[in-house]
């Protein structure tokens, strides 16, 4: 009875793993579409294109929705090119007034908010009422500081809207006289004053995609979870928290794959593609894994096409040594692909100190003091660049002879002598600073061991205070803290916004937190605040970096370097810094994805 | 017959012996406790060093953690080449290894002794002040003052302990008491201080109302004591042996506590502590820089074990109820 009650058990248990499917099989839609599998590390938002900032929800979005103007694919320098624009813009004299010509034969996807279910032309209607809502106060909008005082009237149209109960029930049809649809194909902007990176920082931007008027009324609050777009995808299924799937959008009008590239590209086989039709994928899969573990194995296991590398398996992936991939990883058929993240770090002093302030030779002498490159690789493992200046090599005006003029050298016996001057001109010892510094997590507290360690090799001694992120704000826009460490990365090409934190027009809270003021550099920069992109504006740039890093308001440390995996099989990766609309132009191998199996198996073997 | 009982009454009287001389006694008995003790001592007489030598100046091999001794991250007892600061290249090696900025981790290990054991000592201070004068008072006195401190036992006790102090731990964080910042070490010793006197207090107690019926403390009220000085003069010698035990067995709650505060990074940030050091060795893990987490993580482990087995010999030699031999 008893043997029979054991065998019963074991065929139920065989049932029940035949019945839930216990073995792991790609659904059989993979076999017969081209799919890409990715992943997110914390689920998005909202996919409301007038209210979205975060960077995840961004790259699901950025392939439903599009914009006026966007940035090639392929080509660096980063080159702006229309989109949902038929061209470039007219611009008055003034530089104030753009007309915009709108791409005709653009239809929205189909959904139910529409008669019949089926998607309309795009009109310059669409733009209008996109921006008016993101300036519509009870929408509450991320994006308001975009277009804050730069429109001319829309800030009027904003005091408006705040006579309104709710979002809804604010009249459209108010008249802005700098935004206008001259007709359904031409859009017409008036700024308050010139703004050279509009067509990027604005236009650009998912903020201002078009939404047809017809979803928001339809689903109201509901919006973020029924994005209505123009773009090669639509979303299929969202499970908030797990799982993201986009289909391709059958009303795409259509694309063929860039031609033109950087010299390099042919040879990385990424113009292979060129002049076929875009997008290769049939579906996209996005799966939210927020521990960096489990979406690394899914990674290894062939089971997502691109990854990052954690901190704890850096070792695993890359030779520190040449830093590049490891033997298992090639094995693999892994491909590495590095590249400089438009961001730089800093120790920053705050000028308005009394000890830091008036002592140049003080502040040279932290600067010699600090050893960026030894920061470098101990804390990033060697992903990262000396910051030589402030402007990331990622921007167009990079000066790629910035290193020449020593800033950010590292000579601690300089520093010494630097800092019995710095003594001099106090009257006396140098008392302790105090930093502050975000976080209280171990990278904050052994960065602040670091900088102690440095600033006691040249006799000085430096106090960390360890903050919270919103005490840490507080203090710093208070101009409080005596020294700070902090950081910015660029979402624009253009070191506009990089030159702007030392403006004396911008003292925190606003970009300038150092309090660094010089009028000559004011002067300038009010100049080239209105200056389209130019070799003279560009050679004011490196003069004006040149000015802020001789007068050393910082300790420039590091421009993070970024590095990606990808697998054999996913072609057509190239990172791109400022646009979410790549995955149009991904395709993936589906002979060489099936191989990966037997390439897991052989190692195993191993 | 009588010969015998003539035998008997000429023998010397045995000596009495108190509860403490008798404990002791047995304690002594005991060699895995002695070890122990000493143990234990050795930890103690290591956090006494750091803190003299803080306090006098003296500069040694303790006070010097923050000096580098060789590159970064070299494995124990591997031989290394490096140039010290302002120095000839100079070859060296070092028992357990080098952190991320070349530091000896043996050196922070011994620091940590200190920073450990004075968080722990300073919680124990702060919470017997509390629980003992508390617990004793609601025993003695019962009724209203009785049921405020059993609310407040009670309501204490029904917040996970570790949530209560990281609370109390970032609430004095950026605070001052007296003029004094409770910054860092300060904030650590209140907070769990603040939090762990709910056990004494429970403990204490339940033995006094035991003990305020007994003959001596009637005696006492008889001849016209004060209730002060009957809880402080004769209830609480008598239960100062309960007091010691669970001193020892609590002291391992509080290093052990200081050790998650500082590995959540709301403790030491200056200066070594083991906790900060396993919190730090987690990232360095996947270097295989396991030195850090093995140096923090047994220096942890001796003192733990010591204290634990230290402890339950002294309760078994101390409080005869409980005695298992």
């Amino acid at each position: 009875m008893q043997k029979l009650n054991y065998s019963l058990l074991f065929v139920l248990c065989c049932a029940a793993l035949y019945l839930t499917g216990c073995g792991r099989r790609a659904p059989k839609a993979d076999e017969d579409q081209m799919v890409l599998h990715l992943s997110l590390p914390t689920k998005a938002q909202t996919l409301d294109s007038g209210n979205m900032r975060d960077v995840y929800g961004m790259m699901v979005a950025g392939n439903i929705y599009e914009t006026l103007y966007k940035y090639h694919y392929l080509k660096r320098p980063y080159e702006v090119i229309p989109v949902l624009a038929a061209d470039f813009p007219t611009i008055s004299d003034d530089n104030l007034t753009y007309t915009i010509p709108i791409r005709q034969g653009v239809f929205f996807q189909d959904d139910p908010c529409f008669p019949d279910g089926k998607g309309r032309e795009l009109t310059a209607h669409d733009f209008v009422f996109a921006i008016k809502r993101i300036a519509n106060v009870k929408y509450r909008s991320q994006n308001w500081t975009i277009f804050k005082d730069r429109i001319l009237g829309l800030d009027e149209f904003r005091e408006y809207t705040t006579d309104f109960k709710e979002e809804w029930a604010v009249d459209y049809s108010y008249e802005v006289e700098g935004l206008k649809a001259l007709d359904d194909y031409t859009l017409q902007i008036i700024l308050v004053r010139p703004w050279p990176q509009m067509l990027e920082i604005a236009l650009g931007d998912t903020a201002s995609s078009p939404l047809p008027r017809e979803a928001v009324d339809y689903y109201h609050s509901e919006i973020g979870h029924r994005p209505v777009g123009t773009g090669p995808y639509r979303l299929n299924v969202w499970r908030r928290g797990s799982y993201i799937e986009l289909v391709r959008n059958e009303n795409w009008r259509g694309e063929l794959y860039p031609s033109e590239g950087e010299e390099s590209d042919a040879e990385a086989g990424l113009l292979d593609d060129a002049g076929k039709p875009i997008p290769f994928a049939d579906r996209v899969i996005f799966r939210v894994i927020e521990e960096a573990q489990p979406q690394w194995l899914l990674f290894m296991r062939g089971e997502l096409d691109s990854s990052g590398i954690p901190k704890d398996n850096f070792n695993e992936a890359i030779d520190a040594s040449v830093q590049t991939l490891t033997d298992d990883m090639r094995a693999r058929n892994i491909e590495l692909h590095t590249y400089v993240d438009p961001s730089t770090f800093w120790v920053g002093f705050n000028l308005r100190d009394p000890v830091l302030g008036k002592n140049k030779p003080l502040r040279m002498a932290i600067s010699r003091a600090i050893n960026r490159q030894e920061f470098i690789d101990l804390f990033a493992n060697g992903r990262g660049m000396v910051a030589h200046g402030f402007v990331s090599p990622g921007m167009n005006s990079y000066d790629p002879d910035i290193h020449t003029y020593g800033f950010s050298r590292y000579d601690p016996a300089e520093a010494r002598e630097l800092l019995k001057e710095a003594e001099a001109v106090h009257g006396g010892p140098i008392p302790p600073l105090t930093l502050g510094m975000p976080g209280t997590d171990t990278f904050a507290r052994q960065y602040g061991q670091f900088l102690q360690k440095y600033f006691s090799q040249v006799g000085m001694r430096l106090d960390v205070n360890y903050m919270d992120w919103p005490t840490y704000l507080a203090e710093l826009n208070n101009g409080h803290l005596q020294l700070f460490s902090s950081g910015v990365s660029a979402s624009v090409p253009d070191a506009i916004d990089f030159l702007e934190m030392f403006a004396t027009k911008y003292f925190a809270p606003g970009g300038n937190k150092f309090y660094y003021s010089n009028p000559e550099y004011d002067t300038l920069l009010d100049r080239v605040q209105v200056m389209f992109d130019s070799p003279e504006r560009t050679e004011l740039y490196r003069k004006m970096e040149r000015m802020v890093m001789a007068d050393y308001p910082a300790v420039f440390t590091t421009h993070q370097v970024s590095y990606a995996l990808t697998h054999g099989w996913y072609k057509n990766y190239k990172p791109h810094t400022f646009s979410y609309d790549v995955l149009k132009y991904r395709r993936v191998d589906g002979e060489q994805r099936g191989e990966y199996r037997d390439v897991l198996a052989e190692l195993k073997k191993k | 017959m009588l010969m015998q009982m003539s035998n008997n009454t000429s023998a010397k009287p045995a000596k009495g012996r108190s509860l403490w001389a008798d404990g002791i006694r047995r304690l002594r008995k005991r060699r895995l406790a002695m070890l122990c003790f000493w143990v234990t001592m050795a930890y103690f007489a290591l956090a006494a060093a750091v803190f003299i030598s803080e306090r006098t100046g003296w500069e040694n091999v303790l006070t010097r953690w923050n000096e580098d001794i060789g590159p970064s991250y070299q494995a124990p007892l591997a031989t290394y080449e490096w140039t010290p600061q302002d120095a000839e290249p100079m070859s060296g090696w070092s028992l357990f290894g080098t952190d991320f900025l070349g530091r000896s981790t043996l050196r922070k290990t011994l620091y940590g002794a200190k920073t450990s054991i004075a968080v722990a000592l300073g919680a124990s201070i702060i919470s017997l002040l509390i629980g003992i004068p508390l617990g004793a008072a609601a025993g003695y006195f019962r009724g209203w003052f009785d049921d405020i401190v059993i609310w407040l036992l009670t309501t204490l006790n029904t917040i996970p302990y570790i949530l209560l102090v990281m609370a109390f731990a970032v609430v004095l964080r950026d605070k001052s008491l007296l003029g004094i910042p409770l910054r860092g070490m300060t904030g650590v010793y209140l907070a769990m201080g603040l939090t762990s006197w709910v056990g004494i207090a429970r403990l204490i107690r339940g033995e006094i109302m035991k003990r305020k019926e007994s003959e001596y403390v009637l005696a006492a009220r008889a001849m016209g004591c004060s209730s002060g000085r009957i809880i402080f003069f004769h209830l609480l010698p008598n239960v100062f042996h309960i007091i010691i035990i669970n001193f020892s067995l609590r002291f391992v709650g509080f290093i052990h506590a200081e050790v998650i505060l500082s590995f959540l990074g709301l403790g030491e940030t200056d200066k070594p502590s083991w906790g900060a050091m396993i919190d730090a060795a987690r990232a360095e893990l996947a270097r295989d820089v396991w030195w850090e987490m093995a140096a923090a993580t047994l220096a942890i482990f001796v003192l733990s074990l010591a204290l634990n087995l230290f402890g339950d010999a002294l309760r078994d030699c101390l409080d005869p109820k409980l005695r298992t031999d």
